[in-house]
This record gives C-alpha cells, structure tokens and sequence, in this order.
C-alpha cells in the first residue's frame, strides 16, 4: 500500500495522496483507463503539496541530485514538512528511496503500482498544479534539458567520449 | 551548399505528414525547414516560391542512406506516428541529423525529446537543439530512463536506434515511464548488433518476441534495403486497450 506519492517534475517537487482503499494492481484494464481520463485519476490521487524550484541553477541542483538517487537538502525538508511519520511513501527510484528512507525514517514502497501512479501523474501533472499555465512545464523541461545536458558534457571535458560498454 | 538554384523543383506532399517529395532532376526526400537558412549537417536545401501567395518555403534534403527512418520512409512504411504536433522520445539520437528532420516533421506544436548518451555526439545535439526549440536535449544512458524522468512528459511515440544487444530491454523500460496507452513505437533493429551470428531474420523475430512480451503490438516490419543491410525497422503499438480501441 502507499499513501503518499512523490512526483519530481522540472517545476518542482509535488507530493500526491492516494485514495485510500485503492488497489493499484499493475497494469489491470481499469486502472488503466483510469489513468486515461483526469476525473477518473483524480479520484485516484490529489495533490497534497507542492514545491516550485526557486529558479532554473535550483532546479538543475535537484534535478542532478534526483538522477543520482541523492536527496537533496530542499527535498528532505519539503518531505519532512508534508508526510506524517508512518505514512508509506511511493518513490520511483530505488537508490533515492533508500536514502528517504535512512534520511527522513520514512517508509519507502517502491513497487509496479508506484511506477503505474506516475504514469497517470506525468499524463495529468500540470492540470493538478494550479500555479503552472499551460506549456510552462513544457519550457521549463526544455530549459533543464539544456542546462542538465550541458553539465554532463562539461563535466567530462577531459574524455574523449563516454563509451558504451 | 546552395538550394533553390535551378528552381525547377516541385514539392509534393507525401503519403506520411510533414514529409514531402521534391520532385526535380531527381526525386527526393525532403522535410519543411524548421529554421530556414540553416542547414544542419551539410545537406541541401530547397526553396520553393509559391506563385499564388508570393511566399517563399525552405526543405532540406533527406538521405535515406544517412537516416534510417528516411530509408523506412522511402521503403514504403505504412506508418511512422509523427506528425505535427506529436511528442517523441527519439532514443539513440546521435549528433541529431534525423531528430532535426522528425523536429521538422513535429513542428513548433510538437517535440522531440532526444536521448543520446556519447558526449562526443552529445555536443552536436546541443548545437542543434539551440536553434530548435522542439528538441530537449538530453545527454544521459537510456538504459535508466529514472535518470531523466524530470524532463520528458509521456509521449505519443518512441523512436529507437539504439544498436545495443538489450535494445528491446532499453525500449521496453522507456516505454513502462513515458510512452502512453495506445502510444506507438518504431524500432530500428541491426541484427548485427543483436547477434552476429544467427540469420537476420530469426533475430528480428526474437527481437519481436520480446517486445510482444512486454506489452507492445507489433503490427508491421519492414527491412531497410537498399540503404542498410540487415537492418529491419518494426512498428507497431502499446498497451492498446483490450476491449475497444483507445482514442487516437
């Protein structure tokens, strides 16, 4: 079961609740179309929090903490602000579920259903955010896909090339 | 590398949208230039004025030989699920020659978000995404999409040339994060890169197991000769509802 859902968008964190009761068996037909349709998903889930990246050097922070699987400072306090101690949160990502749960004492599930949710917020996201119009997740997605991308090659100048093995 | 010079040229609108044919001396393959004036790789350009308007248009010139979804294209694939206003997830994107062609074929209404995991070609595609804002650049190993789940929405169509042994792995793990229900895949395979040592075919049927395996829907494949050998490019669809048929 989980209770509370962690989103990391390019705008910000977001925080969602989960229906209580709501059995999110992987991949069965009516979850599925549940994820379809945002009335029928947001019965599923609500956005309990959110938190906007302060600006795009913030967001870029954040995002190369959350593809590291680091938790990063800002959401350690938007987490131990907004979820209860004993509430299951769903985190996408193993190595930063862990490191919530050693670092906030949270109870991580990082399970099918958790990757199910973010499916249907991806689809929705923005329409659950009331400060976001519409394509600014959009420009705020290509602004930290071109800093983010920027970094790695710079980071690496030294090397020829990364390769693949 | 001027284009226009002869100006004999006429444009034909071909069967799949935002894809055009230039018909002159030769036919070729051409897409409307997102960013007139500029070439991207070197290829030639086209101008076409409209008698009627006045208004003059730019195309570039598509070479199957250097893309393989203009080799698709050219041998006569019923259906590449891009179109103006799509969204891509274009895995393996390389310098970006064929992204800026699909970022042509999308239009300011759609985007292509290009994954490319070599620096080297990495720092092209970040020269190419500078000039078009429909490509999001993102220099990172599409073996974890987790990586980048801050930056790509869910999508209408992954486009993959990745050439990697565990391709169907890397498409299907994608998939699972950022392709819709209903959404659509096109799939370059190289056999070669897959296993060198079986017969072509049967390794485009396994590959074609395995994506059968996690939820995809193949609905058609077709090789890329004369322009590449052994290589088969298959499409098809994802987690397609199983009663009625999703809304396109």
């Amino acid at each position: 079961m989980v209770d509370v859902v962690l989103y990391e968008s390019a705008t910000g964190y977001a925080l969602f609740d989960v229906a209580a009761g709501e059995d999110v068996g992987a991949t069965l037909d009516s979850m599925q179309e549940s994820i379809q349709s945002l009335a029928a998903f947001g019965k599923v889930v609500s956005l309990r929090a959110f938190l906007p990246f302060k600006s795009s050097e913030d967001a870029l922070e954040n995002a190369n903490a959350v593809s590291e699987g680091v938790l990063h400072a800002e959401l350690k306090e938007f987490l131990e602000s907004n979820v209860d101690k004993g509430q299951v949160l769903g985190v996408s990502e193993d190595k930063l579920a862990s490191a919530v749960a050693e670092a906030c004492g949270l109870q991580c599930n990082k399970t099918r259903a958790v990757l199910e949710l973010h499916r249907g917020i991806r689809q929705h996201f923005s329409r659950f955010i009331k400060e976001l119009k519409e394509g600014d997740l959009d420009k705020a997605q290509l602004g930290l896909g071109h800093s983010y991308s920027r970094s790695k090659v710079k980071f690496n100048v030294n090397r020829a090339d990364n390769m693949i093995i | 590398a001027r284009g226009g010079v002869g100006a004999k040229v006429v444009i034909q609108k071909h069967r799949h949208e935002g894809v055009f044919i230039a018909k002159g001396k030769e036919d070729s393959l051409v897409t409307l230039n997102g960013v007139p004036g500029e070439s991207v790789y070197g290829e030639k350009r086209i101008a076409v004025d409209n008698p009627e308007t006045g208004e003059k248009k730019e195309y570039r010139v598509w070479n199957p030989f250097r893309s393989k979804l203009a080799a698709a294209i050219i041998g006569g694939v019923e259906n590449t699920w891009m179109k103006a206003g799509s969204r891509v997830l274009y895995l393996g994107a390389a310098s970006g020659t064929t992204v800026s062609h699909v970022s042509d074929i999308v239009g300011p209404t759609g985007a292509v978000y290009a994954v490319e995991f070599s620096h080297r070609s990495g720092r092209d595609l970040l020269n190419v995404a500078k000039k078009r804002p429909n490509i999001v650049p993102i220099i990172e190993d599409a073996r974890h999409p987790h990586k980048y789940r801050m930056l790509v929405p869910m999508v209408d169509t992954i486009f993959a040339d990745v050439a990697q042994p565990d391709q169907a792995r890397i498409v299907s793990i994608n998939a699972q994060h950022y392709l819709k229900n209903g959404g659509h895949f096109v799939i370059s395979i190289k056999a070669n890169c897959i296993d060198s040592t079986a017969p072509a075919d049967l390794v485009f049927a396994q590959e074609v197991k395995k994506l059968q395996a996690d939820g995809f829907k193949p609905a058609e494949q077709i090789t890329l000769e004369p322009y590449e050998r052994d290589h088969a490019v298959v499409v098809g669809a994802y987690r397609v509802a199983s009663k009625k048929k999703a809304t396109a």
